[in-house]
């Protein structure tokens, strides 16, 4: 607990309707006019004569002829001001509503600022001093859970609780009431006891809550899946002991690292349609099917072995798939239709294995097509692929045969004049076009060679051949 | 008669001892400051808002000013003493958080005053709440200010420019305090959750010498329907005292008569 709770108007912290106190405030100030407000009149209390009483008829009259409105809703602003605490009733303290008829309220000066536990803890213990240890439920209620929060500074609130109530006995008898009734109207505005509305709304009970996206943020914050610690550091330990020897700047690169010596063999040696791959790119490639998708090397490798199994259509998918959602808004649709003739229509040519839900929302999704309208179904066929697919490839004998092909770069050794001579001939590069167009004439071949048969015109070529 | 020496006590006890009592005394009297502050407080915006109301704070407060300082370093110079006994530190302890908590409540009351000059000044009479009150502050300020009667016939002149650099001179207390409260939390590390209060649970009920004003505050809080029931209960009940009495009257007459 820091004792900067005290410092600026932190309690409160939402105002909602402040803009209508100010109004409100205008008002109040109207009618506390000695010529053209509310009539006041004297309060008789035993032998005292307490001044500036009102009566709720009085108010309920003046706020109607004031602003121009039915006596019901003058009953119901007039309500209004009691529950923001500018008028309190005399009688009848606990109910914070304005009755029309010969009830006694009394004005106070409202403070917006903000109210302290202890200074509330200080005022129940001076009750309790009046009351002589007779609090209402609520309030004592309130006091024990107070004396279990508060508990170290018990002491002081006691003394302090001692001293206001002597200080408060130096004054005149009738100011003691007031200053009593005032207190006591104060708290009751904003600490409200049960079933008594207040303005305020603050608490655990309160009917609006601005604040409903931060409890919402809670709240999913606790729905949320946690891992706990331990697992997740393994599940790290193990990603950094796989790839620490992958890693360009924890390990050397072979041959050598072009940054360094300007010598881009790594990256000739690693390109994408390169023959025969290097040792740590296929060695990386058995780490996760996802490593080997991304690399497009070896989803070409993977393609190969698939072809051999008959079990193509899945990859086929999924690269479909990827394609729909990084392409272009403009052919989505037209991919859509291709995808669902091709993949997920009942004797399709090249038709997944997918099971019967997602399958359904799938083609029930391709009505409207989106985006992700494919992801289900692409996320099941990558788990179908890792779990069988995967492994029986990483075993396979086109795995085992592309591991012995790989290179084997040895490390590089420059002398610092070789380094310069390097840097000197540094070359340019394959220009980004002629890379492109490698990759338009690859993929026309790729698409020709997998094109469904043509039965008609093999029929026609065997004829021809007769 | 040889001299007894009654003082034999631990030199060095005898000084903590004191150093208690003292540091004791002097968080009372800030406590005693801060509750009738809190009360003259109350009466800003109020009816009974004076130009003398405010002087009367300015006084409670620079009272209160000097006594948190003297407090202040008093304790803050004990705390830090590394040499001091347990029960000493716990019983300094107690007073440190009897103290930050009076400092708090303190500023509280100073900002409301410093707000609420703001919005009523006490030459604009006319814009004042009309809350009841009739009496002023004084004796209250009195009270604080441990004085028999404050002076009467110093009768505050409004100057010009007196408000604004009255609240200069407040915005100055506010951030003197604010700086207080910092520099404790600074230099002195007390664990709050280990302090451990002596006194009761509930205030003690003060032997009501005052009974006037608690059977006022009782009637006031009584539900309204019971008011006239009350009234008519007494009437009923007045009447049936005189009418026994009537009778004894009677009675005694008759037997003084027939005897």
């Amino acid at each position: 607990m820091t004792i900067r709770t005290a410092r600026p108007d932190r309690g409160q912290h939402f105002r909602p309707r402040i803009h209508c106190i100010k109004k409100l405030e205008a008002i109040v100030v109207e009618m506390q006019d000695l010529k053209s407000g509310v009539k006041g009149s004297e309060q008789k209390l035993n032998v005292t004569k307490i001044p500036h009483v009102i009566t709720g008829q009085d108010i309920i009259t003046w706020i109607a002829s004031k602003m121009k409105i039915e006596t019901e809703e003058a009953h119901v602003f007039g309500t209004m001001l009691v529950a923001y605490g500018y008028i309190y009733p005399l009688q009848n303290h606990k109910k914070l509503v304005m009755c029309n008829d010969t009830s006694l309220y009394r004005f106070q000066v409202k403070l917006n600022t903000c109210f302290l536990i202890p200074a509330y803890t200080i005022y129940l213990a001076k009750r309790n001093i009046r009351k002589k240890g007779m609090l209402e439920p609520y309030e004592q209620v309130h006091y024990n859970h107070l004396h279990e929060w508060l508990n170290h500074k018990w002491d002081f609130i006691v003394m302090q609780a001692t001293e206001q109530y002597k200080a408060g006995k130096e004054r005149m008898k009738p100011d003691c009431v007031v200053f009593d009734c005032q207190e006591r109207a104060y708290w009751i505005v904003n600490r409200p006891p049960r079933r008594t509305h207040s303005a305020m709304d603050c608490g655990p009970e309160r009917l609006i809550d601005p604040s409903a996206d931060e409890n919402i943020f809670y709240q999913q914050a606790i729905m949320r899946s946690k891992v706990k610690s331990s697992v997740s550091l393994g599940a790290l330990v193990k990603y950094v002991t796989n790839y620490k020897n992958h890693d360009a700047f924890l390990a050397p690169c072979l041959p050598s690292n072009p940054w360094q010596t300007d010598n881009d063999a790594y990256w000739t040696l690693n390109m994408r349609r390169v023959d025969v791959p290097t040792k740590m790119r296929v060695e990386r490639w058995s780490f996760s099917l996802f490593e080997l998708l991304t690399d497009l090397r070896g989803r070409d490798d993977f393609k190969i072995f698939l072809k051999k199994e008959f079990s193509g259509e899945n990859l086929a998918f999924w690269e479909a798939a990827e394609e729909l959602k990084w392409g272009t808004a403009s052919s989505m649709s037209t991919k859509a239709e291709t995808i669902f003739k091709t993949f997920l229509a009942p004797g399709a040519p090249r038709w997944i294995n997918i099971d019967g839900r997602t399958m359904g929302l799938t083609v029930k999704g391709l009505d409207h097509p989106h985006r992700y309208v494919l992801e289900a179904a692409q996320t099941h066929v990558f788990l179908l692929m890792k779990k069988d697919t995967f492994f029986r490839y990483l075993k396979s004998p086109v795995y085992k045969d592309i591991q012995k092909k790989a290179l084997n770069p040895e490390p590089h050794n420059f002398s610092p004049a070789q380094l310069e001579q390097n840097a000197l001939t540094r070359s340019l590069g394959i220009h980004p076009i002629i890379l492109w167009q490698q990759e338009e004439e690859e993929k026309a071949k790729a698409a020709a060679a997998s094109a469904p048969v043509d039965v008609k015109a093999m029929m026609s070529k065997i004829d021809r051949k007769k | 008669m040889p001299l007894v020496n009654n003082k034999v006590g631990d030199d060095c006890t005898v000084g903590t001892d004191k150093v208690l009592v003292d540091g004791k005394a002097l968080v009372d009297s800030l406590i005693k400051v801060v509750a009738c502050y809190r009360h003259l407080a109350s009466c800003v915006g109020g009816c009974t808002d004076s130009l003398q109301l405010r002087d009367e704070l300015r006084q409670t407060r620079e009272k209160a000013q000097k006594l948190s300082v003297s407090i202040c370093q008093h304790l803050t110079s004990h705390l830090r003493d590394k040499s001091l006994p347990e029960e000493q530190r716990k019983e300094m302890e107690l007073l440190w958080v009897a103290f930050s908590s009076s400092l708090e409540l303190l500023h509280i009351d100073m900002c409301k005053v410093f707000n609420m000059g703001d919005i009523f000044s006490p030459a604009n009479t006319a814009a004042l709440v009309q809350t009841g009150l009739q009496g002023g502050g004084s004796e209250v300020a009195a009270r604080a200010l441990s004085l028999p009667d404050l002076n009467e016939a110093q009768t505050p002149t409004p100057a010009d420019g007196l408000e604004s650099q009255e609240r200069n001179t407040m915005e100055k207390e506010i951030s003197q305090i604010d700086h207080m409260i910092d520099d404790m939390e600074m230099k002195v590390n007390v664990l709050r959750w280990m302090v451990e209060p002596h006194g009761p649970q509930y205030a003690d009920p003060l032997s009501s010498t005052d009974s006037a004003s608690l059977a006022l505050l009782s009637v006031d809080e009584e539900q309204p329907g019971h008011q006239p029931l009350c009234q008519r209960s007494r009437i009923f009940v007045l009447l049936l005292l005189f009418a026994v009495v009537l009778l004894a009257a009677t009675l005694s007459v008759c037997v003084v008569f027939f005897s």
